[in-house]
């Protein structure tokens, strides 16, 4: 296996460029060096992938995206995302923790590390994807904040900035209430799966798909995986998070993957994997169910949806 | 001129055709390109006998085609839920799917429609035009249908929406006109 990195092979183009800029003359370097592209390639452990998943294409789950606060067309945030500013960016931690503070993302990216996470990813409208994330287990950040004993949930929530964010600039005429905002019970967020995304495919995040930093809950209907965050706070009720607060006869709060509980709508028995036009079974818990069925031990699933 | 209107709407046919292989939600692209068709179609088929009340102009041979085209696009749209959703799993079609408000009223726009087409000829035509009011009912029940299959509705829903209020609140109009003068 001789295959240069795709980011080697791009900096090797580039210095050879600048090479034969040299030649040439002085001014022409300085102006290939500020179009230099920022560095978007990350460092990071590969997933082993022991389940033998096989990737949606980067064109794919960078075309086909749920993210209302651009529009809520599937393929419209792709151009409507592209002037976001994701840099510099930082995440605020607030509640009931020991060191309150706000992180930026490289910092984030420092103190924990980079690892590649394959999972599944299924959305609660039916269709589904496998995406091979980069980040770190949410534990770890976690950790590092030490929450103190009243903190029984994590609550999430997306920036609010009607600059970024054209759908969040329609006052009552936008798509749904803003900020965006997730949940999770203090165990689920402490589970090893649970995931902090800050790339995709060796590369950041791009804006459509969450950019620069997002969750990734990957046995929970997607609306879960919350995007673009801004706030991490440890508090001691169950938030109420933006689709059940929504719709609440449609949407729970734990919204966990769940063939045998249809929506209201539609059944939920099997998914549309993207590109494909045939379906396939949809499995508990997203196909996670020995790692996380524990933690809904004696819970009606039909109840809390 | 039928026939280049034919050739047109069918049009969206032939690029959901050729865009199939890359798409991205195959099935998802199907119904939308099949059912908003079908409702812009059915949208358009009410225009003619506005268009003749109001700007006296006269395109009521052009209904039949359009009423016809549209149920076209809405047999394609079943045969989508039925072959490619459903994969011919008719114990779930009936046991789950049709026990959802979503699934029958977009059933019963379709019962609807589909009893229309076959009246709609000669024969049967003289007899049975009278009942084809009930192309309202149909028209409200795919708008209720098209909503409901979206998390939130969009611009297109409302869009819809909005002419089919208008063309109905013009014959609403015109029917009062009517009754107020004799």
């Amino acid at each position: 296996m001789n295959i240069t990195p795709e980011a080697l092979f791009e900096a090797r183009r580039h210095f050879l460029k600048l090479g034969a800029g040299a030649v040439v003359s002085s001014t022409a370097i300085s102006q290939l060096l500020a179009d230099t592209p920022i560095d978007m390639s990350l460092s990071y452990t590969p997933d082993p992938n022991p389940l033998k998943l096989s990737p949606n294409t980067f064109e794919q789950i960078t075309n086909y995206v749920n993210f209302y606060e651009f529009s809520t067309d599937k393929t419209a945030p792709v151009k409507l995302s592209q002037k976001m500013k994701t840099d510099p960016w930082s995440v605020s931690t607030s509640g009931e923790l020991k060191t309150k503070q706000t992180l930026g993302v490289d910092e984030l990216i420092a103190k924990f590390g980079l690892e590649e996470r394959i999972y599944r990813f299924r959305c609660v409208e039916g269709w589904s994807m496998v995406v091979p994330w980069i980040g770190f287990p949410l534990y770890k950040l976690l950790d590092y904040l030490e929450p103190n004993g009243k903190a029984k949930y994590v609550k999430f929530t997306t920036k609010q900035d009607p600059t970024l964010f054209p759908d969040q600039a329609k006052g009552i005429f936008s798509s749904i209430t803003y900020p965006y905002v997730e949940g999770l019970r203090m165990d689920e967020a402490r589970h090893p799966l649970t995931f902090v995304a800050v790339g995709m495919y060796g590369k950041r995040l791009l804006p459509q798909n969450g950019a620069p930093i997002r969750l990734v809950v990957p046995w929970k209907y997607g609306f879960k995986s919350i995007k673009s965050l801004d706030k991490i706070e440890c508090v001691e009720t169950e938030p109420l998070n933006t689709w059940q607060a929504q719709n609440p006869k449609e949407y729970g709060f734990y919204a966990n993957v769940n063939p045998s509980v249809d929506h209201p709508r539609w059944t939920q028995a099997k998914e549309r994997l993207l590109g494909k036009l045939t379906k396939q079974e949809t499995l508990p818990f997203n196909g996670y169910e020995k790692e996380v069925a524990s933690l809904y031990a004696g819970m009606d699933l039909r109840k809390f949806i | 001129m039928k026939a280049l209107f034919v050739l047109l709407a069918l049009l969206p046919l032939g690029v959901a055709y050729y865009t199939l292989d890359n798409a991205i939600d195959p099935i998802k692209m199907l119904y939308t390109y099949t059912g908003v068709g079908a409702i812009t179609l059915l949208l358009l088929s009410l225009v003619p006998s506005t268009c003749k009340r109001l700007c006296h102009l006269n395109f009521l041979r052009y209904r039949k085609t359009m009423g016809l085209l549209s149920f076209a696009y809405v047999l394609l749209h079943v045969s989508v839920f039925i072959v490619l959703d459903s994969e011919f799993d008719f114990i779930t079609i009936f046991e789950k799917s049709l026990k959802k408000p979503f699934i029958y009223i977009g059933a019963i726009a379709f019962i609807i429609l589909l009893l229309m087409t076959l009246t709609s000829f000669k024969k049967l035509f003289s007899k049975f035009s009278k009942y084809h009011k009930a192309v309202y009912v149909a028209l409200a029940l795919a708008l209720l249908h098209s909503f409901w299959a979206q998390k939130v509705a969009g611009v297109f829903e409302y869009s819809v929406v909005t002419v089919g209020v208008a063309l109905l609140g013009e014959r609403i109009w015109a029917w009062k006109g009517l009754h107020v003068k004799n």
